[in-house]
């Protein structure tokens, strides 16, 4: 029985999307129940076991965020942003207050730079063995997961004696970050790397190199050089297919441009050199770590606050800072005035390259806010890169392109 | 040395005595930790989280101390605190009433993000170490002003043992019974 096309033409007439269906492919859809690290649902079009045509659907977890920051005061837009990722939210936030401190013409101490950085690489781990975690789980390795998920807990466990809280830091404050790190931090985060140097090896032997899994990344949802600067990924996905780009190299914010680190690059551009990339930036993240730490505990006496700041700020503040480290607002700060302007700023989060314009007309709340996210940027693989490969290589390109729903959606 | 990209490679694998090598050392390390397994799991509620002081958990009004200044009802990003207005008995002239306003919080909204006690110029609100209180309704995480001064209690600390974890070298995580106990 067919529909007849008057009965198609008051479909249409109603709103509703009629499409012709190919008899000849069958078509599934995966999500959007949580197919993998968020609300996202796939097309797929198959011919066999062949998928012929990819169509993302994004937009399920879509919070106008971008909006909403319209209604808000200066302060409480990170705690709203960190939302998009909040398994990396001090790199996602770090960019919007590096925008907001060129508006005010401030600087952060270096003291603060530092343990920005220190707090963004910990993060940037952290983040990094989230995503490992949902690859190993998409392609049947739980081991990856449980191994994943528990490193991690290190890393996050480090944060919440830094921030005090596990997650959500909105550690960032223009001019500075909330608080100090305490006394024995630095040995804390020593081990922790010692721990997670000598892990890495372990990584490799079970994951990277087990021939059942090279077998299902190696050739994987290869972008080719010049494809991937034509699609205009970023991030780890970027770099995998061998280009040179990272923010922290390419337009070195707070202090990355004196920390010695590499950028590890991969020229492949399969899901294998994907993965590697991110284990080889755990590796330069621990080293970044390290370096943050050292300098932090070599100037344990430079103030957090900058000194002409520091004056100014009543008794009661300052006595809370000398005690617990803790760096109080000012009442001010609630509904402070940006002066008018534009401003863009950019850094590397886990993901890649986020990206924040911020437009102030002189009030207490901006008058834009732009964010481009890194998964937003990288969804468009699913859509060029999956036709002509197998429905099992979908987890594998969905999961080494580290897509998280909840922030391409903001 | 700045900060510098670096090209690296996948390591070449092929041949049967590569394959046969890392399958085996892939076996030895699971092998490995299924006799030694490293655990880290908390057997919740027979041992609960010891947080550490700077713990952003339950918010606490220190009601003498408040100036009524509702910087804290300001800056909450979720609109968690109000201000409340009571009446009470001006402690300098005990015989008239005066109208004060103090903050309350909705736990339902509450984001523990630690503006309001960051941006209190009297340290009138403070922060507990933990945040695992329940409530019997929707309507209980709304507290009162009286509700808001008391350190709720937490009701694991009845039954449970307190543990923290501790950054190791070769474990990473370490689960440790808190010394001192109390």
């Amino acid at each position: 029985m067919s529909i007849s096309e008057g009965t198609l033409g008051e479909l249409r007439s109603k709103g509703v999307e009629v499409r012709r269906i190919d008899k000849e492919y069958y078509e599934i859809f995966i999500g959007p129940q949580h197919p993998g690290s968020g609300h996202m649902r796939f097309r797929v079009k198959l011919d066999g076991d062949i998928i012929v045509d990819a169509d993302p659907d994004i937009g399920y977890v879509h919070r106008t965020m971008e909006k909403l920051s319209e209604g808000r005061e200066w302060l409480k837009i990170t705690p709203l942003v960190e939302r998009m990722t909040i398994i990396d939210a001090c790199n996602i936030t770090l960019p919007y207050i590096n925008a907001l401190e060129k508006l005010m013409d401030k600087r952060p101490s270096t003291r603060a730079s530092y343990l920005r950085v220190l707090l963004c690489e910990m993060n940037r781990i952290a983040s990094h063995l989230y995503g490992f975690g949902i690859f190993g789980v998409f392609i049947g390795h739980s081991t990856a997961y449980m191994w994943g998920f528990g490193d991690r807990e290190v890393f996050v466990e480090l944060s919440e004696i830094l921030t005090g809280t596990r997650l959500t830091y909105t550690y960032h404050i223009p001019g500075g970050v909330r608080r100090d790190m305490p006394q024995d931090f630095p040995q804390m985060v020593r081990r922790a790397v010692r721990y997670m140097r000598s892990r890495m090896p372990e990584y490799e032997k079970i994951f990277l190199n087990n021939p059942v899994i090279v077998t299902r990344l190696k050739d994987v949802g290869v972008i080719t050089k010049n494809r991937a600067a034509e699609l205009g990924v970023v991030g780890p996905t970027l770099r995998g297919s061998g280009i040179r780009y990272d923010v922290r190299l390419a337009e070195p914010y707070e202090v990355y441009g004196e920390i010695d680190f590499e950028v590890p690059v991969f020229e492949d551009g399969d899901a294998l050199a994907r993965t590697w990339v991110r284990v080889e930036e755990i590796k330069q993240s621990l080293n970044i770590m390290e370096q943050a730490i050292d300098w932090l505990e070599r100037h344990r006496d430079e103030p957090v606050i900058p000194k002409e700041d520091y004056d100014k700020l009543p008794k009661l503040h300052k006595e809370v800072y000398e005690k617990s480290g803790r760096v109080k607002l000012l009442p001010a700060q609630i509904s402070m005035k940006v002066p008018p302007g534009k401003a863009v700023a950019r850094g590397e989060a886990g993901r890649g390259e986020i990206f924040y314009y911020v437009e102030s007309d002189g009030g207490t709340m901006p008058y834009r806010l732009r964010v481009v996210t890194p998964s937003a940027r990288n969804a468009i693989v699913f859509k060029r890169i999956l036709p002509g490969h197998r429905l099992m290589d979908l987890p594998t390109v969905y999961g080494s392109i580290d897509y998280f729903a909840p922030e391409a959606d903001r | 040395m700045p900060p510098r990209a670096v090209t690296k490679s996948v390591r070449k694998t092929g041949g049967l005595f590569d394959g046969v090598k890392s399958n085996v050392e892939a076996l030895i390390i699971g092998v490995k930790y299924f006799i030694d397994p490293k655990r880290m799991t908390m057997f919740y509620p027979k041992e609960y989280l010891e947080h550490r002081p700077g713990y952003r958990g339950f918010i606490v009004l220190k009601k003498e101390v408040c100036i009524s200044c509702a910087a804290c009802a300001r800056i909450c990003p979720s609109a968690a605190m109000k201000m409340v207005r009571v009446s009470e008995v001006d402690p300098k002239e005990p015989a008239k009433q005066r109208q004060k306003q103090y903050p309350v919080i909705n736990y339902q909204r509450c984001i523990f993000c630690g503006y309001c006690v960051d941006v209190c110029p009297v340290e009138a609100l403070y922060h507990l170490p933990f945040h695992d209180v329940t409530y019997e309704s929707l309507g209980d995480m709304f507290l009162t002003l009286d509700l808001f001064q008391k350190e709720p209690l937490r009701p694991v600390e009845k039954e449970g043992v307190p543990v923290v974890y501790e950054v190791d070298e070769t474990l990473g995580l370490v689960k440790r019974e808190r010394k001192g106990g109390g």
